[in-house]
């Protein structure tokens, strides 16, 4: 369960501040399928971004799976992230100078899990994303959807319980845009996995369990 | 994240960007290299002068003097002295000299076996046998503390002195004195002629001269009495593969050069008085502890390690002086490395926002950069080290050659161990340098870094 109480996000310093999120509060229970909908700088962003732990809110709580993120030290909050949490973002940011397996590879040795057991996940994460046969071909010679597939492989290979999905499929065409939705969807209701995704896509947020409206920070409207 | 993950990805990292990661650490290969040499021309050197010492030096021999000036660096011309009619001067320096008082404290040391000064021979003249030229040249007292090499004839075994009436004349003579074969030189004669310098004499000794045999009685003492003394060549000293520089004197026996010295400096203030003695410390007896004993008693004792020591003191320089190069070098090459860790962390800000985002610590982002660092540094260091042994492999025989060194004798020598402690040092030196970046790394705030695309 995620849930935020209060959530004021402002940026910048004395008369010149500006408020990205403003006093949100919201509660998404586990297993959920969400979509954060909104017009371009209304904050869905930085929704994720505080909901995840990776930035702070100004004012209020954030709290994740039963623990309020603002008493985590920054180690044990990294680790959080590292074992609970992963990523999908519209901007791929894969290695391209890394190979697939490498590059999925990556979050597993982040959290530390050891080398004899990495293989077999980053080989069942790829073989979710119809990848296998660029196991070892270097990331920058993958197209776009195919990153986006590596991307979701290297998200899911450590097992998260909770995914965030910042605009997953603003870079692709419609077609390929539906299998990565469908690889997303079919992850979160295989593993019982919260999911978050930011998107513009109504359709894509109609698929959803319960969709967020946001409008200049604050939450307008949420459709179970 | 493990030490071993990020030591691997840091590596493949870097493999990403070979080019420039090669000539970064060919930045740092200059200084490897110098450095490298510079390591080999110490342990070479030092190696050759031990082994020249070891070979040539009895180290039961003991160099003593009365001024430690003589045997030091500090150099004796520090401004005028207080006059000292007992001190000997040597271009323009004065030095206190051993008397015979000095050389009986030295032999009554109970572990001393025998005392021998450095004679003070200046010769007027020489001549060779058949030969109506006349030659000016070092005389000098043959020096049995220091193994030497026939080129003809034979030399006593280390430890025993030539003949009385033998002379020992150095290679490099032969020429100006016309003799094409060394061994023709075996056996012939060679005349020094020493001149007595005028004696002083009180007027009553002059009056008893005068009343005793007249005007030439007079004139004899008064005026500068020569000597000529011939001496049978028994040996041409030939320059050994080892030896530091050519023996460049006509060796003499003790027994003259005593007369000789005792002779010429008749009536002066250098009178039996020495530069320098040497002294032979008893077998199984350590020079050291007889060192401490005589240097009590004022004197200035040097052993032979003593020796060896002032001789690595010049090679420490020389090392230092290349070192210095290296170590110029591989200061600029540092910041090569901060650039390029700099560069590289500026275009890599979105991987560096999709690490931390994935939980990676602030830490270990730093430690990889840090890594990425060490990488460059021990490839430049292992570059640089392996040029260095491979060029110094290669010039080793030309430059023993050149020097004369002697067969089986190298300037440059490279040890493992030095040379493994030298990557080591680099590749701290390059972790030292990416430290800079990495930490501009390990603060990237990750929200930021994931917004820039
Ligand atoms: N560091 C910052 N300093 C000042 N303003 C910021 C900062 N970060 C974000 N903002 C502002 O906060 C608002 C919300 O940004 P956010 O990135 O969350 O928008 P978004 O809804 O994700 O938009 P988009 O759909 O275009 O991605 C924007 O107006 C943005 O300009
Ligand atoms: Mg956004």
């Amino acid at each position: 369960m995620i849930e935020l109480k209060g959530v004021t996000k402002t940026y910048g310093k004395g008369g010149n501040t500006f408020t990205a999120l403003d006093n949100i509060n919201l509660t998404i229970p586990d297993a959920a399928v969400v979509a954060v909908v909104g017009k371009s700088g209304s904050g869905k962003s930085t929704l994720m971004h505080i909901m995840s732990g990776l930035d702070r809110p100004s004012e209020g709580s954030v709290t994740v799976s039963g623990r309020n993120l603002h008493d985590l030290k920054k180690k044990e909050l990294d680790q959080f992230r590292a074992r609970e949490i992963s990523f999908i973002f519209q901007s791929f940011f894969v290695q391209g100078g890394d190979s697939c397996y490498d590059n999925v590879s990556l979050p597993l040795e982040i959290a530390g899990v050891p080398r004899s057991k990495r293989q077999q996940r980053v080989e069942k994460a790829l073989e979710s994303v119809e990848l296998t046969d660029k196991t070892r071909q270097k990331a920058k010679n993958l197209s776009g959807g195919q990153k986006q597939r590596l991307a979701i492989a290297r998200a899911i290979a450590g097992q998260p319980r909770i995914l965030f999905a910042d605009e997953p499929t603003g870079n692709l065409d419609s077609a390929t845009g539906a299998v990565v939705e469908k690889l997303l969807f079919d992850y979160a209701r295989a593993n019982k996995a919260t999911l978050v995704v930011v998107t513009h896509d109504q359709d894509l947020a109609a698929k959803c369990d319960i969709q967020i409206h946001v409008k200049d920070g604050r939450i307008t409207e949420v459709k179970q | 994240m493990k030490r071993l993950d990020i030591i691997r990805r840091a590596g493949r990292n870097l493999k990403q960007a070979k080019v420039r990661t090669l000539l970064t650490a060919l930045a740092i290969s200059v200084g490897a290299f110098t450095l490298t040499l510079s390591l080999a021309i110490g342990a070479g050197t030092r190696e050759y002068f031990a082994k020249f010492l070891e070979t040539n030096v009895n180290p039961q021999s003991l160099f003593v003097v009365a001024d430690k000036k003589l045997v030091g660096f500090e150099g004796g011309n520090t401004g005028p002295k207080e006059y000292d009619p007992g001190a000997a001067n040597i271009s323009g320096s004065s030095y206190k000299t051993l008397g015979q008082s000095d050389l009986d404290k030295i032999a009554a040391n109970k572990n001393i076996s025998s005392v021998q000064p450095n004679y003070n021979l200046e010769a007027t003249y020489f001549t060779y046998q058949g030969n109506s030229k006349k030659f000016t040249g070092q005389v000098g007292m043959y020096d049995k503390t220091i193994r030497g090499e026939a080129a003809a004839g034979s030399l006593p075994k280390l430890g025993t002195m030539i003949g009385a009436d033998d002379i020992v004349v150095p290679e490099s003579y032969l020429k100006a004195l016309g003799i094409k074969n060394a061994k023709d030189a075996i056996g012939k004669t060679i005349t020094v002629h020493v001149v007595q310098q005028a004696q002083t004499k009180t007027t009553e000794e002059l009056q008893a001269l005068y009343a005793q045999g007249g005007l030439d009685a007079l004139t004899a003492a008064t005026q500068g009495k020569s000597q000529d003394v011939s001496f049978k060549i028994s040996a041409v000293a030939a320059k050994p593969a080892t030896a530091l520089s050519d023996n460049v004197q006509l060796n003499i026996s003790d027994t003259r050069a005593q007369e000789l010295a005792d002779f010429t400096t008749q009536g002066t203030s250098q009178h039996k008085r020495y530069i320098a003695a040497i002294a032979m410390v008893k077998d199984g007896v350590k020079p050291e502890t007889v060192k401490a004993e005589l240097e009590k008693t004022g004197l200035t004792v040097k052993t032979a390690r003593d020796l060896q020591g002032i001789l690595f003191t010049v090679v420490n320089v020389v090392q230092g002086i290349v070192a210095g190069f290296g170590i110029l070098a591989l200061l600029a090459s540092i910041f090569g490395i901060i650039n390029t860790q700099y560069i590289s962390v500026l275009e890599r800000t979105g991987q560096i926002g999709l690490m931390k985002a994935l939980g990676m610590s602030n830490r270990a982002i730093g430690r990889l950069f840090r890594y990425e660092a060490a990488w460059i540094g021990f490839l430049g260091a292992i570059l640089g080290a392996l040029g260095g042994i491979g060029l110094g492999t290669l010039l080793n025989p030309w430059i023993s050659r050149k020097m004369s060194l002697g067969a089986g004798s190298h300037l440059l020598i490279f040890q493992p161990l030095p040379i493994c402690l030298l990557i080591l040092a680099l590749v701290l030196v390059a972790i030292v340098a990416g430290w800079f970046p990495s930490r501009k790394a390990a603060r990237l705030d990750p929200i930021e870094a994931l917004r820039t695309e």
